[in-house]
């Protein structure tokens, strides 16, 4: 068979891509259709801007959920095709079996993998990681960052100059260290992990504890559904079969270490600043009207910033949500490309780009579709976050 | 740029229509607008806030912002239309022909600015003068303005200067050009009363002496009475009367204008004997105003199909002076006609002692140095000084007093947001001056709970109606189940007269008035002995805030509270309040009942607040008094009495005591109390301030 043309390479990837293309089609008529009926969401269908941003972004997530399904990839990842080493983009497969796609579309590593499914698999990586590191950074920075705004004094000047130690630390050099073997063996990252990942317990049991005070009955109730569930979860999530932490009888499953530590590092050095923007809002918030008319009426203090403050809040902090997203991706590129966490052979687009880079003067192919997909993600998360911001200011 | 002489009307506006373009429809802000404003001539722009009075401002100003667009009629300005000029003639205009003053002094200068040079900038760029002479310039206005020390001033920051300097640097900037024409927009309403009576005079006195025309933007009848020739009242986008103030004031010609002065108490309302009347139902918004006439469903007048069949026009009133009303039926109505006072309420008989405060003190200290608190020297801040009083059950007690006079202070420490330095504090028979929130029990928290000023802050924006009010009584622990508190709910819902509705309604989708009954609901809850309203009505329209008043009083009738009502508005004041109380720097200066406070003899202050609050009434004739300089702080006060910075009787007290030594508190008749050193004698002499002409 005869090598693909550009055009037919670009008419094949845009087929590849039709589940991706119905979902967002669908997605933005039945958007657009109800849009006034949809809050803020609806409004981003006002502004070109935004519409951008979250077509790239949904993009990305439907081909990261679809490419999980193996509907969108043409081969295995990490299948290796004899005779496709650093083969250019549209060469045909040398002796295609029955049933299995013809060509490399991108064309080949110098591993012979394809990299056009390395990169739609990658998505999934991020997909999954980003956003879910990203919700535990800002349950860490709320669950700081309220009482340092609201109570202020010196609780907020000491959580305030611990926050700018960690963001004056250097974050390679941080992530280095907490993959260091030996510092691993020491159990660091995952004494870590046990601090971080008691925030989302914390902040969840004072929800729903400050909101059920007055009936004792119903609180304890709901505790008890939420937290018991979150605390198997968190038991689960640091207990680690062989390493420091091993007494936990229930362990249901288990994170790899490598990923634990992306998680640990990506919280780590995101929750400080998410730490500044919510003490800076509960500063603002505080000094309303309903916060003194619940403080009169007696509520608590932990109330008071959960339930009057937060949501109030929550405006600039959606925003800022979409644009750390984007640098958590940008975070895990980085991670990936120093090989940092993630497994030596995963598809994610940080490891693939670095791969890619040590043969950049001689095959221009392998590193570019990663770079360019990471690129495109961040871009639609900024241009989300603009328009959000935008729409959210006007009327 | 040289200015030509012009003898026509300086303003004329035709027939003007503005809209405003949202995504979803378009929104006539005004419509078919007319007024004119000869040279000298003081015109004022009244109506409730959404009224279109400052959206007229702004198209005078050409300044419509990228949403708003003139679609009919036109502005002319000394004979030529402002809508044909080009963006630089226009900024050839703006600032030196006409120039406008804003409601918030800080933010119209430029913080990081001295004041000098922004003054400068305006003779530099529009006449093209010397550095040299523009300063010369300044130094003239501001000494105009009546600023102490002018240099210094010039050479000061705008964040150095108090609110009322501040209005008046801005006041000073707009005049550097002498401008023909001079558009101040609520001008006075950031601003305390006695500053505000201040910079009133100063107005009136700099546009007679420059010759400035005026267009003044007020939602104050009695401000618009002390400053303008002739007046415009617009409803909802629309004038419906204009005319000369004493034509309009005296002899009104449209519906609207009637029931405004009715709602707002005047000397001689009474709450129980003659009460105000509240315009019935609410402003309509810009998209839902009804066929016809606008003002029509709130109308006593109103005739089906001939009042909503078409557009109403503006007709000349016969017999009076340029005098024109947006009312068909205007020549039938009796407009002489004693109105119909309502519902008539035997006083209420206040009951035993609630509330009693014994030398209430509270000192704030301020370390010098914020992060290590310890070390360094302290400043205290005496917010409160020996205050004391009883409230008994279902009386009305006002707080008066400008901001910083440490009212809020005393409500905080009242609340137990904060604790007393020293005195007591009687609920009943439970001391709780040293019990902080956290501390009380339920029943003490529920028993004395407040109503807050702003509308638009006191309720969360992001929790429905209902659930607040829900969340109150959960709080206070009433009610077993949730079937219950929500019964409860509702049953508050209707005391303050909402529509059930409301429970699922958001914030955001409330009027203010609206908003302020969720909030009195709120804080009866848990069956309130003691509601502190602090200035509950001050930020709503003059409709409505007769409406919650009234509310206010009638539920206060029903479950026999004690209403602390803390406020500045002396009219409110004297309409709803038994007893009064005046607080300067902390200090009570005056209490009494509300007939003794507001009859001489005063206190030197009570004097000064009397004079300084205008009242929209032709019939009343007051003395002027002028209070000079601002109120001190209250880190340093003045030494001897608080008030002697600023009193005009000081002189008629021997040996400097006032300097020397803080007055006593004397009982002058029975219940009145003042604390001042003015001998017996002379306080007998003084003169009422305000005198209702005899009718």
């Amino acid at each position: 068979m005869d090598p693909l043309s550009t055009s037919q390479i670009a008419l094949r990837i845009l087929a590849q891509f039709l589940p991706v293309w119905i979902a967002l089609v669908a997605l933005f008529v039945v958007s657009i259709r109800y849009k006034r009926r949809l809050g803020l969401y609806g409004k981003l269908f006002d502004s070109t801007i935004g519409m951008i941003g979250f077509g790239l972004v949904m993009f990305w997530v439907f081909t990261g959920v679809f490419g999980a399904m193996d509907l969108i990839v043409t081969h295995d990842p990490l299948a290796q095709l004899s005779g496709m080493k650093n083969k250019k983009p549209g060469t045909p497969l040398p002796s295609p079996e029955e049933g299995e796609y013809a060509w490399y579309l991108l064309g080949g590593d110098n591993l012979a993998r394809d990299v056009f499914s390395r990169m739609v698999k990658g998505a999934w990586i991020v997909v999954q990681i980003a956003p879910l590191a990203t919700l535990f950074a800002f349950m860490v920075g709320i669950t700081l960052g309220l009482p340092a705004g609201y109570y202020g004094g010196r609780l907020d000047t000491v959580l305030s100059f611990l926050a700018n130690l960690i963001l004056a630390f250097p974050v390679i050099l941080l992530f280095y260290l907490l993959v260091t073997p030996e510092i691993v063996a020491t159990g660091v990252p995952q004494y870590m992990a046990v601090v971080l990942f008691v925030f989302p317990l914390v902040f969840f049991g004072v929800l729903i504890h400050s909101r059920y005070r007055a009936q004792p009955q119903r609180n304890r109730t709901m505790l008890a559904v939420v937290l018991v569930p979150l605390f198997l979860a968190y038991m689960s999530l640091i207990n680690t079969p062989g390493s420091k932490i091993d007494f936990w009888p229930l362990d249901v499953f288990d994170v790899p270490g490598g990923i634990l530590v992306v998680f640990v590092s990506v919280v780590f050095v995101n929750a400080p600043t998410v730490f500044r923007i919510v003490r800076g809002l509960a500063m603002d918030i505080k000094t309303r009207d309903y916060v003194a008319a619940a403080q009169t009426r007696g509520e608590g203090p932990w109330y008071i910033m959960l339930w009057e403050i937060l949501p109030n809040a929550r405006g600039p902090l959606i925003v800022d949500f979409c644009l750390r997203i984007g640098y958590t991706t940008i975070l895990l590129g980085t991670l990936g490309f120093f090989g940092l966490g993630l497994p030596p052979e995963s598809p994610d687009w940080g490891s693939t780009i670095n791969e890619g880079r040590k043969l950049l003067s001689i095959y221009l192919h392998p590193a570019l579709p990663p770079a360019f997909a990471l690129l495109s993600l961040v871009l639609g998360l900024n241009l989300l976050a603009d328009g959000l911001r935008e729409e959210s200011l006007r009327d | 740029m040289v200015k030509e002489a012009y003898d026509g009307p300086i303003l004329e506006i035709d027939n003007l229509s503005i809209s405003f373009f949202t995504r979803l429809r378009e929104i006539p802000a005004v419509m078919d607008f007319s007024v004119s404003v000869m040279p000298g001539e003081a015109v004022g722009l009244v109506g409730e806030s959404g009224c279109g009075k400052s959206t007229v401002a702004l198209g005078v100003m050409q300044d419509l912002g990228k949403n708003g667009q003139i679609v009919g009629g036109s502005i002319k300005f000394k004979g030529r239309d402002l809508g044909q000029m080009s963006a630089a003639e226009l900024r050839d205009i703006r600032g030196s022909e006409i120039a406008m003053i804003y409601q918030e002094p800080m933010a119209s200068l430029n913080p990081a600015m001295k004041i000098g040079k922004q003054l400068m900038e305006v003779p530099m760029i529009h006449q093209g003068l010397g550095a040299a002479e523009a300063h010369a310039r300044a130094l003239q206005v501001v000494t105009d303005v009546k600023l102490p020390d002018p240099a210094r001033i010039l050479d000061s920051f705008p964040h150095q200067l108090s609110g009322g300097q501040q209005q008046r640097i801005v006041i000073a900037m707009a005049l550097m050009s002498e401008p023909s024409l001079l558009i101040l927009d609520e001008p006075t309403t950031a601003l305390d009363v006695t500053v505000e009576a201040a910079v009133v005079d100063l107005v009136k006195e700099l546009g007679a002496k420059y010759g400035t025309s005026m267009l003044f933007i007020s939602h104050n009848l009695g401000l618009v009475l002390e400053t303008c020739d002739r007046l415009c009242v617009m409803y909802s986008g629309e004038a419906v009367e204009t005319g000369s103030i004493k034509d309009v004031f005296d002899d009104m010609r449209h519906p609207y204008t009637q029931a405004l002065f009715r709602s707002i108490p005047l000397p001689g309302a009474d709450k129980s004997a003659r009460p105000l009347k509240a315009i019935p139902g609410n402003f309509p918004l810009p998209h839902e105003r009804p066929p016809g006439c606008n003002f029509g469903p709130r109308c006593t007048y109103f005739q089906a199909g001939r009042c909503d069949a078409g557009d109403i026009p503006m007709e000349e009133v016969v017999g009076a002076d340029r005098h024109h009303s947006r009312c068909l039926r205007f020549s039938e109505i009796d407009w002489y006609a004693p109105f119909d006072a309502g519902e008539v309420h035997a006083p209420s008989v206040p009951g035993k002692v609630v509330l009693k405060v014994n030398a209430l003190k509270k000192h704030y200290e301020v370390a010098a140095n914020a992060l290590f608190g310890s070390s360094g020297a302290t400043r205290v801040v005496k917010a409160n000084e020996t205050i004391s009083f009883e409230a008994r059950e279902s009386e009305t007690l006002a707080i008066v007093g400008e901001s910083g006079c440490g009212k809020s202070t005393f409500a905080k420490v009242l609340m137990g947001l904060e604790t007393a330095t020293s005195g007591q504090i009687m609920l009943y028979d439970q001391d709780i001056e040293n019990t902080p929130i956290e501390m009380r029990n339920t029943d003490t928290v529920s028993s004395v709970q407040m109503v807050f000023q702003n509308p638009f802050d006191t309720l969360n924006p992001s929790m429905t109606v209902g659930r607040q009010i829900i969340r109150a009584l959960e709080i206070f622990r009433i009610g077993k189940t949730d079937a219950e508190r929500k019964e409860r709910m509702f049953r508050l819902l209707d005391l303050v007269k909402l529509p059930r509705e409301f429970a699922e309604r958001m914030p955001r989708q409330l009027s203010g008035g609206q908003k302020q009954r969720v909030g009195i609901a709120r804080a009866f809850a848990g069956g309130a002995k003691i509601v502190v309203a602090d200035e509950p009505v001050s930020a709503l329209d003059v409709s409505v805030q007769a409406a919650v008043t009234d509310l206010l009083m009638e539920i206060q009738r029903e479950e026999k509270t004690t209403l602390l009502f803390i406020s500045h508005d002396l009219s409110i004041v004297r309409y709803l309040s038994d007893r009064v109380m005046v607080m300067y720097l902390g200090h009570v200066v005056e209490m009494g009942a509300t007939d003794q406070v507001f009859a001489p003899p005063y206190h030197p202050y009570t004097e000064a607040l009397l004079s300084a609050v205008p009242i929209a009434d032709t019939s009343v004739e007051k003395e002027r008094i002028v209070l000079e300089g601002d109120i001190p702080s209250a880190m340093n006060p003045p030494p001897g009495c608080p008030f002697q910075t600023r009193c005009r009787w000081k002189a008629q007290v021997p040996d400097g005591l006032c300097e020397a030594e803080l007055p006593p508190v004397r009982e002058i008749a029975a219940g009145h109390q003042i604390k001042c050193h003015l001998s017996a004698e002379i306080l007998g002499r003084m003169e009422a301030v305000i005198k209702v002409a005899a009718e």
